[in-house]
This record gives C-alpha cells, sequence and structure tokens, in this order.
C-alpha cells in the first residue's frame, strides 16, 4: 500500500494510504486517511477486514500503534469500517467517532475495548492535541447517517464518497484531467447518492469552507481549482435515478 | 513466544472448520431438547392413561412416575447441554477471531520488520496472544463440561429402555381396552429415547473432533 503526505505544518500533517498493489482484485480500491499530530493519530474510514494487515503494516512505517487514539468512521460499509474487529484487538484504548445512527449496527464488526463515541446529526470537532477538525453532516451522500471530516487549518475536505470514482487501483492519486475524470465517477453519484435535496444543501454549506483539497474515499484527490469545478458539476448532476442507471 | 515467529498453535485442527463444527453440536443438541421435552407430554398422557384405566392398569401406575421423572431429568439434562454447546459455539468463533488477529499481527511484522515502529506492535502481540491462550482454555475445559454431560444423560436414557419394557410387560397385565394404548407409550418412550441418544452419540463424535 503506497503512502502519499497531503499536508504537513507544526502542529499535525495528513496522510493518505491507498494504491495497494497486493489487494484481492474483486474488492474496491480505497483511499484510507490519517490525520497525525504530537501524541494522537486519527485514522479515516481505516477500511474493510481484507485490508487490515496491509494498513497495519503501512500506519506502523508511520506512528507507533499506541499513538493510534481516534478511529472515524464516516458510515456504516464494511470498506469502511468491516476492519474494526481487528482494529479492536490491536488498539487498547482508542475511541471511534461515526454517527450516533450507526452504532448498534457498527458494532457487529467486533468492539470490545474501543469506546464509541456518537457524532450527533449536527455534526461536532474533535481537537487532536493542537489540531482541530470538524465533523461536517454529509446525510443521504450516501448514507443516511454520513459524515465528511474538514481541517480548517490544512484546508482539507474528507468527503467520503462524494467524489468517489471507480478506476484502476493503479491510477494517480490526484486528479489531473478533470473533464476526462467525469465519466469516472459520473454513474457513481447518480446511482449511490439518494437524494438532489440532500446533494444540494451539501454543496451549499460547501461553498463556505474554505477547501484546497477535497479527499474522497475511492478515487483521486481534487486539488485548487478542480475543487470547485467538482462542486459546480456536482451541484448540475441529477442523482437518485435509478432506473436509468440501471437501464 | 517470538512476535511473528508464526510458532503460535492457531488451531487445535488442522482447519478452520471447528467453529462450524460447534456450531452443529449446539444444533443438534437443541433437536435433543425438543425431543426430551415430546418426553414430558408422552409423561403426561401415560398418567391420564393409568388413571382412566384405574384397576384396570394398577401396575402401570407407578411406571408414570418414573416417566415423568426421566422426562423432567433428561428436558433439564439436554437443557443444560444445549446452553454448553451454545456456549461452546460463541467460544469457538472468539478463537477465531483471536486466530486471526495474530495471524494479521504476523504479516505485519514480516512485511514492516524495518519499520522504526514495528516493536510498538509487541505488546499488541503478548496481549493478544496471552488472551487467546485464556480463550483456548476456557474453550478446552467448556469440551471437558460438554462431553461430561453428555455422557451423563446418555446414562440416564438407559433407564428409557428398562421403562418401556416395564411398560410392555404391565401392559400384558392390564385389561385388554387399555392395552394397546399401553403398548403405544412404551414404543412412543423407546422412539423418543432413541432419537434423543441418536443426537448425543452424533454430537459425541463430533466433541471428539474438537480435541
Amino acid at each position: 500500500m503506497k503512502t502519499y503526505k497531503l499536508y504537513e505544518s507544526s502542529t499535525h500533517a495528513w496522510l493518505v494510504f491507498g494504491r495497494d498493489p497486493g489487494k484481492p482484485s474483486q474488492i474496491i480500491d480505497t483511499n484510507q486517511y490519517m490525520v497525525v499530530s504530537k501524541d494522537n493519530a486519527l485514522l479515516i474510514d481505516p477500511g474493510g477486514i481484507e485490508l487490515f494487515s496491509a494498513m497495519l503494516t503501512t500506519v506502523i512505517k508511520q506512528v507507533p500503534v499506541e499513538k493510534i487514539t481516534h478511529l472515524f468512521a464516516s458510515h456504516q460499509d464494511p470498506d469502511i469500517i468491516s476492519s474494526l474487529g481487528l482494529w479492536d484487538q490491536a488498539l487498547e484504548n482508542a475511541t471511534l467517532h461515526s454517527p450516533w445512527l450507526w452504532e448498534s449496527f457498527i458494532r457487529h464488526f467486533g468492539m470490545n475495548n474501543i469506546t464509541y463515541s456518537p457524532i450527533p446529526d449536527e455534526g461536532g470537532q474533535l481537537h487532536l492535541d493542537d489540531a482541530m477538525l470538524r465533523f461536517i453532516p454529509a446525510h443521504y451522500l450516501h448514507s443516511s447517517g454520513n459524515v465528511n471530516i474538514y481541517d480548517p487549518k490544512a484546508k482539507i475536505l474528507m468527503s467520503g464518497d462524494i467524489g468517489a470514482a471507480l478506476e484502476e487501483p493503479e491510477a494517480p492519486i490526484y486528479v489531473d484531467n478533470f473533464e476526462a475524470h467525469i465519466p469516472k465517477m459520473k454513474t457513481f453519484h447518480q446511482r449511490w447518492m439518494p437524494s438532489n435535496e440532500a446533494k444540494n444543501d451539501w454543496v451549499s454549506r460547501v461553498r463556505e469552507l474554505d477547501i484546497e483539497m477535497l479527499c474522497p474515499q475511492h478515487g483521486r484527490i481534487f486539488r485548487g481549482d478542480d475543487v470547485g469545478r467538482f462542486l459546480d458539476w456536482f451541484e448540475s448532476l441529477e442523482v437518485g435515478i435509478t432506473q436509468k442507471a440501471l437501464g | 513466544m517470538k512476535p511473528g515467529s508464526k510458532k503460535y498453535n492457531y488451531m487445535s485442527s488442522e482447519n478452520c472448520s471447528y467453529f462450524v463444527t460447534a456450531a452443529v453440536i449446539a444444533a443438534k443438541l437443541d433437536q435433543a431438547t425438543r425431543a426430551a421435552q415430546q418426553l414430558t407430554l408422552i409423561a403426561s398422557n401415560a398418567k391420564a392413561l393409568a388413571l382412566r384405566a384405574g384397576q384396570g392398569a394398577a401396575g402401570f401406575r407407578p411406571l408414570t412416575d418414573f416417566i415423568h421423572k426421566l422426562a423432567d431429568v433428561t428436558v433439564s439434562s439436554s437443557k443444560k447441554i444445549d446452553l454448553l454447546a451454545t456456549e461452546l459455539s460463541r467460544m469457538a468463533a472468539e478463537k477465531v477471531r483471536g486466530d486471526r488477529a495474530i495471524a494479521h499481527f504476523d504479516t505485519v511484522y514480516e512485511n514492516a520488520k524495518d519499520s522504526p515502529y514495528i516493536h510498538s506492535l509487541d505488546v499488541v502481540y503478548k496481549r493478544t496472544v496471552e488472551k487467546q491462550q485464556d480463550v483456548v482454555i476456557a474453550y478446552r475445559q467448556q469440551i471437558d463440561r460438554l462431553n461430561e454431560e453428555l455422557d451423563v444423560l446418555e446414562k440416564e436414557l438407559r433407564a428409557a429402555g428398562i421403562l418401556a419394557t416395564l411398560s410392555r410387560v404391565e401392559a400384558l397385565q392390564a385389561d385388554s381396552f387399555y392395552q394397546d394404548a399401553l403398548n403405544n407409550v412404551a414404543d412412543n418412550v423407546e422412539s423418543v429415547a432413541v432419537s434423543i441418544k441418536t443426537h448425543i452419540k452424533s454430537s459425541q463424535s463430533l466433541v471428539a473432533e474438537l480435541h
């Protein structure tokens, strides 16, 4: 699994892990993110059970295991958090932050040691030493209980499945040609995102944020002007058209 | 044990099928419990029949008390065994989870051996292996308890054969009007006991695979 550093400052750093060449071909490629501060590390959408060994191998090259004190699951899907039962064996005193809606579902993955910190519908904040991260509601995009993470200092929005694209595992980590990238994400958004109302509400709220990087859980990261291009494209896209997508 | 040495004995058997076996045992013993509950019904019917027959089946009446006693003991014992087997199945699944975690950690030791933080995993590995050893000890003790209870129930069920035989003897001496019904009680007691014994025998051979 490859590691890319997205941001570094005196208070914290953002890393992304992905493009795993050892990943079984039948499972969707995922981007896992980690925020590292002075004494703590937050794993964002740590991934599925199939990726656990590769993820822990990659993470432990960056930080000692006891530094991982927080996990975040944007929603309940298996590619997001089905590795929880194994992280639960590895981390003795960690906290999992995830929408309140999914607590009793996510616990099915196995959770005896990790503490569940439910994120309310309106979002919230997490302080990692001197870094502050905001939980941004993104409900129904696609999950009915869904949260993004925004870092106002790094100007990074981890957007979960919003902005996701289905493409080859060896694809570059950044979008380099927005127009060419559209076909890789269009059907995904039309099919997975159920609500135009939720989408437009999210776009209007996210436009208020100062974003340098929009980081999805699948596919490539949008940088600079491509963030605005994505928001314009997403706003104009009709979503939830299941029958058309099937046809 | 040295972390990452792959010396840890993950499974007692060659493959992971033991937790499926544990679940199959639990299911079989659940069937045995249901069969034992049928015995309670047979005992009640036998008592009602003996009361109706009065002096016409006087020798049969004391036997109905024994059938009731056998039914109570069998139901209680098979329920206890059912719970033991269900708990064994849960422990087997927990054992699989622990084994898998250790296998994953071994892979990390191999693939991240040059990491400056690899030894931060040592405490995790030690904790997981120690916990797993406790799970394995408890799991084996549970197998022993289950075996003992299966043996006890098997012995208790030997009485069913004797009761069936005695019931047939008493049926011969009863009024001809009640003979068929009394023989039917004897057949039912025998048939349920055979059914429970079959589940027990099958469970005993499956339990033997878990050692």
